[in-house]
């Protein structure tokens, strides 16, 4: 099946939210969200459409047994304030294997699939890395803190933190685009050690052709379009890898 | 029901590893989030353990929220109706858990408990004011796609239920989503 057609995947993505899949066809289908970005976008899309239609169904009480059990099978994580545990896709693994050592000059990075071609598949036939998006940010002491990668044409931003960066109670990590012109906007919460990835409002190439900064803040809260940062921690180049 | 905005504080707490906000999440949106589960899986232990997942999923992926793109509550509806999906599409293990449920005794949720999803699908829709929109589905139509999204019927049980060919309900199903879908986009 070729999953470039957005309207297929569309068609898919509908068909796994709302329930219509058998067992055999979502395993399918979830494989093909892991490796591509348009479908997992396709699926959020469809779960934003179709989550408030379950806002009817009448509540129930769970019992005490089930937080006990939440909070074990959670507590031994409580020292680690990220707990970035998701599943990286198998295939990423020899594409990250490629990219840190070809990299390792400029530093670090992490890559994420592109739109519709899994990142080995580019590396191992062009012999380069895909056009992405590369920011290392480092501390007033010129610390490497944060690495922020994402392809060009992706709206994922991975996010490799290269030094754990102390953030108090309740308080989040911005990351900050800093435009050519124009005020700062927010791209997404980073964690405060570890990697983690988060979806962008856009692709990157939209987004960040013409920023050639970026920044982190301690916020209260995520920033939303129109937040005024607080000062910033952290700050580095943002680069076009191409 | 906690607001929004308090949920996605929470929700950043969670993902810098703060318990207490979990515990805090946990009790704002459990009884929801189970209500979701129990309609789709049918038997509590069943939706305890759904629900058991997803909280131990979105602890783990609190840090990869993102409030720009969904609100807390979408964000942990689609976990958890995810995770009930699995569960009762994994038909080996329900056969396999309803021979012990009858060895133990284990109630399954009472019918009358989850009846008429039509009744749950028109409510959302008073409730999005998107009523009209879908009185303007044909009546098949709207009864399957209830029996599918609230209690996670497959095509062949929908038929059974309704007594009606599955080729019908394929056909009623696909053209009834693609209405609501409609229906559902006016609304952004």
């Amino acid at each position: 099946m070729n999953y470039d057609r957005p309207e297929l995947l569309d068609r898919l993505a509908a068909e796994y939210v709302f329930g219509l899949m058998n067992a055999r066809v979502r395993r399918r289908f979830q494989a093909i969200q892991r490796a591509l970005p348009a479908a997992q976008q396709a699926v959020q899309v469809w779960e934003q459409r179709l989550t408030p239609l379950a806002q009817s169904v009448p509540p129930a009480q769970p019992s005490a047994a089930a937080w006990d059990a939440i909070d074990r099978r959670t507590g031994g994580q409580a020292s680690r304030p990220v707990a970035p545990k998701f599943a990286w896709p198998a295939w990423l693994k020899p594409a990250l294997g490629v990219a840190f050592g070809v990299l390792a000059t400029l530093g670090l990075v992490r890559l994420y699939p592109t739109a519709v071609v899994p990142v080995d598949q580019i590396v191992q036939q062009r012999g380069t890395l895909p056009e992405s998006y590369v920011g290392v940010l480092t501390d007033a002491a010129n610390n490497p803190v944060v690495l922020a990668s994402s392809t060009r044409y992706g709206r994922t931003m991975s996010i490799k933190i290269l030094r754990k960066v102390d953030v108090p109670p309740g308080k989040v990590l911005q990351l900050w685009a800093l435009p050519k012109e124009g005020a700062a906007f927010p791209l997404g919460v980073v964690p405060s050690e570890g990697k983690g990835s988060f979806q962008m409002a856009d692709t990157s190439e939209k987004l960040l052709s013409s920023v050639p900064r970026l920044a982190v803040s301690v916020e209260d809260a995520p920033a939303h379009a129109g937040t005024v940062p607080a000062p910033y921690l952290l700050t580095g180049n943002c680069v076009k890898l191409w | 029901m906690t607001a929004s905005s308090d949920l996605q504080q929470l929700l950043a707490r969670v993902a810098l590893g703060d318990r207490a906000a979990f515990r805090r999440l946990y009790d704002a949106t459990a009884p929801s989030l189970f209500g979701v589960a129990l309609r789709i899986v049918r038997q509590r232990d069943r939706a305890e353990e759904v629900l058991q997942d997803a909280f131990v999923n979105a602890w783990n992926r609190a840090a990869v929220y993102q409030a720009a793109l969904s609100q807390p509550m979408t964000w942990l509806t689609a976990i958890v109706r995810n995770r009930a999906l699995d569960e009762l599409r994994s038909g080996a293990r329900h056969r396999a858990e309803s021979l012990e449920d009858q060895r133990s005794g284990t109630a399954p949720v009472l019918e009358d408990e989850r009846a008429n999803p039509l009744k749950l699908l028109e409510q959302a829709a008073d409730a999005l004011a998107i009523r009209d929109c879908l009185e303007a589905i044909d009546g098949p139509q709207r009864q399957c796609l209830a029996l599918v999204y609230y209690h996670g019927l497959s095509h062949s049980e929908v038929a059974g239920h309704v007594g009606s060919p599955i080729g019908s309900v394929k056909v009623w199903l696909r053209r009834g989503l693609n209405k609501l879908k409609r229906c559902l986009e006016a609304l952004a």
